[in-house]
């Protein structure tokens, strides 16, 4: 799943074509867009309402997915060309001086650049920086739900000393963020690929609730009872797990005990043909 | 290759910052103030990292030498470790970096001047005294020899200060320093093993058994002291077998003129360190057998680790004189 964050309508727009997002009526508060893995919000202008859409779709969630993010948007940059799509490097809160560094551990088909994030619009541009005004809000919320390497902010240069950004209409914006569509999904799919990854490493092994509907466990327990049904599956043991069992153990307590006395002694090889 | 290198604003103009980035002209450098900011910040994934590290390139401002842990030695009344580099080339599921640090990245300390003027005064200090210097407890001493310049730089330090000994532990094959230098009879190279099974298993990225066999033949040939660390021993059933081989597949291949040493150790990870590495790679085998909390720390069952420990000794006594035996294992 991968959560996108815009600040204007015309930079959602060709987003919501390509990837045939449905509006979504449950969501009042922002415009929201969605398909089976992705969730568009559509912010407004500023860091604070970048953030409070970030924590507004970070709420709406199922807690126990790992989603990627992505602000994605137009900036200004001193000398790089309009058009010119620059993943976020660094990022800079300007009123704070506050600094984050997203985790790029995916292969990117752009250049990466500094981003300066400012209140007001500035007509002087920073050396060696793309300047917005949403993406220090954006990741600053989203940070406190995800780890850096899936949260990105991506930019579209819409303005330079040669092109103010009193030139800027909803058209041009849309335009050059069409443009740029191989670009995003270049940075989009390997996102949902590792956010995928994650899911899979930390969803909770399918017997997990057979488990909870046999016994009474409490969330401390549940904790204990999912590590240990992980451990099971680690040791590729040719039976799965089954409450039926356990099931002369007729406390939650009994029953992991004697969940974690078999596994303590099942042999570990590492030697292929022997653990297959 | 890597994509982003971040660096100390405080050490971009230093003459090594420059010679590593020039090895890596197609990477973006990004400048930060403190190479934490990057490194220690809440909110990584180790293990995403690990399959594309950023480097780091940053100013270690003090503790350049530090006391090495209780049971981390060979002999010497005194033992310390220096850290030039944070984090491993290589991905072993054992190793307790993974659950140490929370991001991947690569850290290279390019202030080598500053460890080293620390080693002269730590051997300087007690000049009657034997002390030894242990390279490779937060890194492979020299998997990243081709990037670091590592062995170059520091063996001369070295060869000055007769009462100090170096250890480079590592399990690479990046040899080719050690073997145009001349070797000083005050530093060991020593490899680390798990038998193959094990290695193949668990050592990814690692050089195969025998090729880092071939490593040491070249270094011993070339006239290099020789160690071995089988630290951690690791437990699989039949485990005898395995060790025994491989203790077999190397002291019939090596001269024993040229080892200095041979040390046994047992897995121990501290408690929270474990639990992250086991959040990291829950499906991973290693971490589904049983273990033991003691003191803090997380081990085998402490009759294992006797059986392991007292199978390896003898194995190896019957290819080792006793005196060449260390047991890496912290006092009780």
């Amino acid at each position: 799943m991968i959560n996108i964050v815009t600040a204007l309508q015309c930079e959602a727009r060709p987003l919501i074509e390509h990837y045939k997002l449905r509006g979504n009526a449950r969501h009042s508060a922002f415009r929201c867009y969605q398909n089976d893995e992705m969730q568009l919000i559509v912010s407004g202008i500023g860091k604070l309402a970048a953030a409070t859409a970030t924590t507004y779709l970070a709420a709406s969630e199922s807690g126990t997915t790992s989603s990627a993010w992505l602000n994605l948007g137009i900036a200004g940059h001193a000398d790089k060309a309009i058009g010119k799509p620059l993943l976020a490097h660094k990022l800079i809160d300007s009123a704070s001086e506050q600094q984050w560094f997203p985790g790029i551990v995916m292969p990117i088909t752009c250049d990466s650049e500094t981003l300066i994030t400012v209140d007001k619009p500035e007509q002087a541009y920073r050396k060696e920086m793309m300047v917005d005004m949403e993406a220090s809000g954006f990741y600053a919320s989203a940070s406190r739900f995800q780890s850096c390497e899936l949260i990105h902010s991506l930019k579209v240069i819409s303005d330079n000393q040669l092109y103010s950004s009193e030139q800027i209409t909803e058209k041009s914006t849309s335009a050059i963020i069409h443009d740029n569509i191989a670009t995003i999904d270049s940075i989009i799919n390997p996102l949902l690929e590792i956010s995928s990854q994650l899911n899979t490493i930390e969803q909770a092994s399918p017997e997990m609730y057979d488990f909870i509907a046999h016994w009474h466990f409490t969330t401390y327990q549940q904790n204990e009872l999912r590590h240990l049904l992980r451990r099971w599956h680690a040791l590729s043991l040719t039976n799965k797990p089954s409450p039926h069992d356990f099931a002369n153990h007729t406390t939650s307590k009994a029953a992991l005990i004697a969940i974690k006395s078999f596994l303590d002694e099942q042999p570990i090889s590492f030697n292929k043909e022997e653990a297959q | 290759m890597h994509r982003l290198i971040y660096i100390e604003e405080d050490v971009a103009d230093h003459p090594r910052t420059k010679a590593i980035c020039e090895r890596f002209p197609k990477a973006t450098k990004v400048y930060c103030k403190y190479y934490g900011e990057v490194f220690n910040r809440k909110g990584q994934n180790f293990r995403l990292q690990k399959q594309q590290p950023a480097l780091i390139l940053a100013r270690k401002h003090k503790k350049h030498v530090l006391n090495a842990p209780d049971g981390y030695g060979i002999g010497g009344r005194r033992n310390y470790y220096f850290s030039h580099m944070l984090n491993c080339v290589y991905d072993c599921r054992y190793c307790f970096l993974q659950g140490m640090y929370r991001s991947a990245n690569y850290v290279i300390f390019v202030n080598y001047e500053d460890f080293q003027q620390s080693i002269i005064e730590a051997a300087q200090q007690y000049p009657d005294d034997e002390s030894w210097f242990f390279s490779g407890y937060d890194c492979d001493s020299l998997a990243y020899e081709p990037v670091t310049d590592f062995t170059n730089q520091f063996l001369p330090t070295f060869a000055q200060l007769p009462n100090a000994h170096l250890e480079l532990r590592t399990k690479s094959l990046q040899i080719r320093t050690l073997l145009k230098s001349e070797p000083i009879n005050n530093c060991v190279v020593a490899y680390s093993f798990t038998p193959e099974e094990i290695s193949k298993a668990l050592e990814h990225g690692v050089p195969s058994v025998e090729k880092r066999i071939e490593a040491m033949i070249k270094l011993q040939q070339h006239g290099w002291r020789l160690g071995l660390r089988f630290d951690p021993m690791i437990y699989q059933e039949g485990f005898e077998e395995g060790y025994k081989n491989l203790f077999e597949q190397i002291f019939s291949r090596l001269s024993p003129d040229s080892i200095h040493s041979v040390s046994l150790g047992t897995l121990r990870t501290p408690k929270v360190f474990h639990q992250n590495m086991v959040n990291l790679y829950p499906e991973e085998k290693l971490f589904a057998g049983r273990f033991d909390e003691s003191r803090g720390m997380i081990t085998y069952q402490k009759e294992l680790e006797e059986q392991m420990t007292n199978f390896c000794y003898d194995q190896l006594m019957q290819h080792i004189p006793q005196s060449l035996f260390f047991a890496c294992t912290p006092p009780e």
